[in-house]
């Protein structure tokens, strides 16, 4: 596993990573959080086209991530 | 006879709602929540020799107090106290799940699971052992495929069972540290009088919840101290954000759970995948999305007309014979005014605004409206909204009504009220009968579209306006995209039939109070001396005849009187003999954008309360006669 920490957009699609911490306030952390995207949990990008957001596999099921969001989530890529 | 009431609560898309309606089948209600624009489901069941009230709780994933739904749930569970809640899982995603099945037991209410779809968490070779989370979880688990109403049966037999005998509180315990905190603060709660569970409120403090917070802190400050403490304690241990501790043990345990009790075989590729895939492609997904909307439209627009003219002209008849029977003396004529308001409710409801509801359940239920929430979410991030608010956007194209109802799956007040007023401005398919029949027929296809692209640019740049001006945060999308799936069509149906019960209670008065006072007006001959009154906007600010006047104020009734009065009024259908052009543009062009229609007004009333409700309406108007003086001033120049 690579030690660089990037955002969550970063990613390609394919990719897969693990949440490393998520910059943001209380409501922001608590949203992701609920849905599933808690620290050292890992996803894969399944979608990330010019107009739509971003779309992770998590827990075994499939989010869509609006870009403002998805920027604020600092992941590790997991080759 | 013994009552029981029962609360029925889970994610969305979990199939709550096809199991409410197995349950209470047609004893129902869909009302809101007493001064919450949240829909509140309810129904009742008989069942040997008891009465079983069920109430459907909205679909959420979490018990924050971010999101009114979240916040009437857990003051509902806490403070009504049902007797039995049952939890409705969906089995084929089981993890995310049991995150809100951890949360409601915090609440500590006798509870019930009902394991959902297990049909299709076989077909995904998930294997559940029933048994083993029944044990780990405390609490009866029922497996159920609600579509084939297999289970229901066994859960209403259990529910019974469970009130017989009582139970006793399951509780779930999470990892060392936190557990400590959490006794700790729960012993310092001793003297807090409170409908919560102590345990409930301490993680409540722990997870530094706004409203539980306040209401400690009007009792006894102090607890607050030490549950900050503790929290900023746990904080430094993990090296997280206090925020996402809570999280994270509820997801350790629910991913412990489903290790534990469900075995996977190998994944392969389904069909609603590939579906999914094709949908939600850069440019198949906009092409499939602009084609079946299209299609739609044109499906609703054309069944919808045709079902309108011939209850019209059954109508029409109608008359006739009621002016044989009670003449036309002024009595009788104002009874047809209040009959004729409820013809002009009966013709927007049964052929535009049920066939609208049905198709949208079904397009909702079956997953499709979120793929295209999904295509749309960085082009509804320019006025400052998310994807979700297409949704009611696009509705807006054939009835203001649902559309305006739609917008309530933004989450808070402020996205309501945006989406809802750049709704507001979308011309409707009455808008559309109006600029077809007079500037597409007269003036030239061309100059229709034109109007609608101004239509366009005018909701773009005042959504943009109401963005900036309006305080407060935008809220990104964050959403579940749920598996294609056959869509049930009894609930989706029922649910349609019963909305519009409900809509009928709200807009029947306001329709037929202005059909009154539009009879009213004609038979004193008020209508002469309003045209005249509205003639320095008609006529000098507009350049429009004076007889238009009378055509716009009974267009609030319905837009498409706006033409039916202007032909009466004028004395001819042949718009071209009474109108020009340029008046034709600008006159198409006021109707699309003044007030809204006296039932989308009646909607907004109750969805935004009387304030915004006028406020949006009186500034349509005084918008609707700015833009269309302008207009009226280019146009004489260029044609």
């Amino acid at each position: 596993m690579s030690e660089k920490s990037m955002k969550l957009t970063d990613l390609k699609k394919g990719q897969k990573g693990i949440i490393v911490s998520i910059l943001g306030g209380h409501r922001a952390i608590q949203k992701l959080t609920d849905m599933g995207l808690t620290y050292d949990t890992e996803f894969k990008i399944e979608k990330k086209g010019y107009l739509c957001p971003v779309e992770i596999s998590i827990r075994g099921s499939k989010l869509a991530l609006g870009y403002g969001i998805a920027a604020k989530i600092i992941v590790k890529v997991k080759e | 006879m013994r009552k029981i009431t029962v609360a029925l609560a889970g994610n969305a898309n979990v199939g709550k709602s096809v199991i409410f309606n197995n349950l209470t089948g047609l004893h129902q209600h869909i009302g809101n929540w007493p001064g919450k624009t949240v829909e509140k489901a309810e129904g009742t069941l008989y069942h040997e020799g008891y009465t079983i009230d069920v109430i459907d709780l909205p679909g959420i994933y979490s018990f924050s107090t971010f999101s009114m739904e979240e916040l009437i749930s857990r003051e509902y569970i806490s403070k009504e106290k049902p007797d039995v809640v049952i939890n409705v899982i969906d089995a084929t995603n089981l993890e995310r799940n049991l995150y809100f099945t951890l949360q409601l037991l915090e609440l500590g209410r006798p509870m019930i699971i009902a394991l959902n779809q297990m049909d299709l968490a076989e077909k995904k070779e998930m294997h559940i052992n029933i048994k083993k989370l029944q044990k780990i979880l405390g609490v009866p688990v029922i497996p159920v495929i609600a579509t084939r109403g297999k289970g229901i049966h066994e859960l209403v037999n259990e529910t019974i069972r469970l009130v017989k005998r009582g139970c006793k509180k399951p509780e779930i315990k999470y990892g060392m540290e936190v557990e400590k905190e959490i006794q700790k603060i729960i012993k310092s709660l001793d003297k807090i009088e409170s409908d919560y569970p102590k345990r409930f409120l301490a993680i409540k403090l722990l997870e530094g919840d706004d409203e539980i917070k306040k209401m400690v802190e009007r009792v006894y400050p102090k607890i607050l101290k030490i549950a900050e403490t503790d929290a900023k304690k746990l904080e430094s241990v993990h090296g997280h954000s206090r925020f996402s501790i809570m999280a994270s043990e509820r997801y350790d345990v629910a991913n412990e759970i489903f290790n534990d009790c469900v075995s996977l075989g190998p994944t392969k590729v389904r069909f609603s995948d590939k579906l999914d895939e094709i949908t939600t492609h850069d440019i198949w997904g906009y092409l499939i999305m602009i084609l079946s909307t299209l299609s739609l439209f044109y499906v609703i627009f054309a069944f919808g007309s045709f079902l309108s003219d011939i209850l019209v002209n059954s109508f029409t008849r109608f008359q006739y014979i009621f002016e044989q029977f009670f003449g036309t003396g002024i009595i009788s004529n104002l009874a047809w005014g209040v009959i004729e308001g409820m013809i002009a409710g009966i013709t927007i409801v049964l052929p535009y605004i049920f066939p609208f509801y049905l198709i949208l359940g079904l397009l909702e239920d079956s997953g499709y409206l979120s793929r295209i929430a999904f295509l749309m979410d960085n082009i509804m991030h320019k006025i400052g909204l998310h994807g979700k608010a297409f949704i009611p956007l696009m509705l807006g194209y054939g009835c203001n009504v649902p559309a305006c109802l739609g917008c309530r799956i933004m989450e808070t007040p402020r996205e309501r009220l945006i989406a809802i007023f750049v709704t507001t401005l979308i011309p409707c398919a009455a808008v559309t009968t109006v600029i077809l029949g007079l500037v597409g027929k007269y003036v030239g296809l061309g100059w229709a579209f034109l109007l609608y692209a101004i239509d366009l640019i005018i909701v773009f740049i005042l959504g943009r306006i109401a963005f900036k001006v309006l305080p407060g945060e935008p809220t990104e999308l964050i959403m579940e995209m749920n598996p294609y799936r056959i869509p049930h069509l009894k609930t989706v149906a029922k649910q349609a039939w019963f909305r519009i019960k409900d809509f009928i209670y709200i807009a029947f008065p306001f329709i037929i109070i202005f059909s009154l006072l539009i009879k009213i007006l004609d038979i004193t001959n008020l209508s002469v001396s309003i045209e005249n009154i509205l003639k320095p906007i008609t006529v000098d600010w507009l350049g429009l005849p004076v007889f238009s006047g009378i055509a716009l104020i009974s267009g609030i009734l319905r837009k498409e009187l706006t033409l039916i009065t202007l032909a009466s009024h004028g004395g001819t259908t042949n718009f071209s003999m009474i109108l020009t052009p340029v008046q034709m543009i600008v006159f198409s062009l006021v109707t699309m954008l003044y007030i809204p229609c006296i039932a989308t007004v009646a909607v907004l009333v109750k969805e935004i309360g009387w304030k915004k409700a006028t406020f949006i309406t009186v500034f349509k108007i005084v918008f609707a006669i700015f833009i269309g003086g302008i207009a009226f001033r280019l146009l004489t120049l260029l044609l």
